[in-house]
């Protein structure tokens, strides 16, 4: 079954103060063109950086990342 | 671009311009009445890998110098998987080659002839390697 993971890292950022994506990285240990990869879906992070991503924003994990099966809106 | 993969394409460059000219020599023939053990060819490679070592060298002091110090962080979680898939790929390309060296050219040849394949097999494996990481880095940008 294939699927897109989507993401709210733009708009998180945007509700937290316009935090840039240097310090996201910063406070979760990864370098700002990894937050930048992932921000624009290129890269799938790992479960922990996931994790870390939604505890900095203090929100559920489903609210960062959604799974979308291919071919459904 | 990011220090990592500006240190990919170094990397790659510094390899295919000492071993390319290195690998256009042998392969002309350059040696071919040189008898065994044929120390010139020996030489030649060690003066192109020594070569090389020095172009590295100074392509990471250019690196450092105009790279910020906070862009030259640790590798990350990406770096580490953008290293896995490039060393898992390069793996595949150095079987594949030593069984090509190993099982098939000493039936049909001898001498620097398998040296040489054998050199060549291991540098594509580390050409491959570096193109991986450079080419993974470009589309993740």
């Amino acid at each position: 079954m294939e699927g897109i993971i989507s993401n709210q890292i733009r708009a998180l950022r945007f509700h937290n103060g316009e935090m840039s994506q240097a310090e996201l990285g910063q406070r979760i240990g990864v370098t700002r063109q990894t937050i930048a990869a992932i921000e624009a879906g290129k890269y799938s992070p790992t479960l922990e950086a996931a994790f870390r991503i939604a505890h900095v924003f203090r929100v559920p994990l489903d609210q960062v990342f959604q799974w979308h099966e291919k071919g459904t809106p | 671009m990011p220090y990592r993969e500006k240190t990919a394409w170094l990397s790659l460059i510094a390899m295919v311009i000492t071993y390319g000219p290195y690998f256009a020599i042998v392969s002309s023939g350059f040696y071919t009445r040189e008898p065994m053990p044929g120390m010139h060819q020996l030489a030649l490679f060690a003066a192109i890998s020594i070569a090389r070592l020095i172009l590295l060298g100074i392509g990471y002091m250019l690196l450092a110098g105009t790279t910020a110090k906070e862009d030259r962080t640790p590798p990350d979680e990406r770096d580490l998987a953008i290293k896995r898939n490039s060393m898992t790929t390069a793996y595949y390309v150095l079987i594949a080659g030593m069984i090509y060296v190993g099982c098939f050219l000493p039936f049909t040849t001898r001498g620097w002839t398998i040296v040489n394949a054998a050199l060549f097999m291991i540098i594509a494996a580390e050409v491959v390697r570096e193109s991986v990481a450079a080419v993974s880095y470009r589309r993740q940008a």
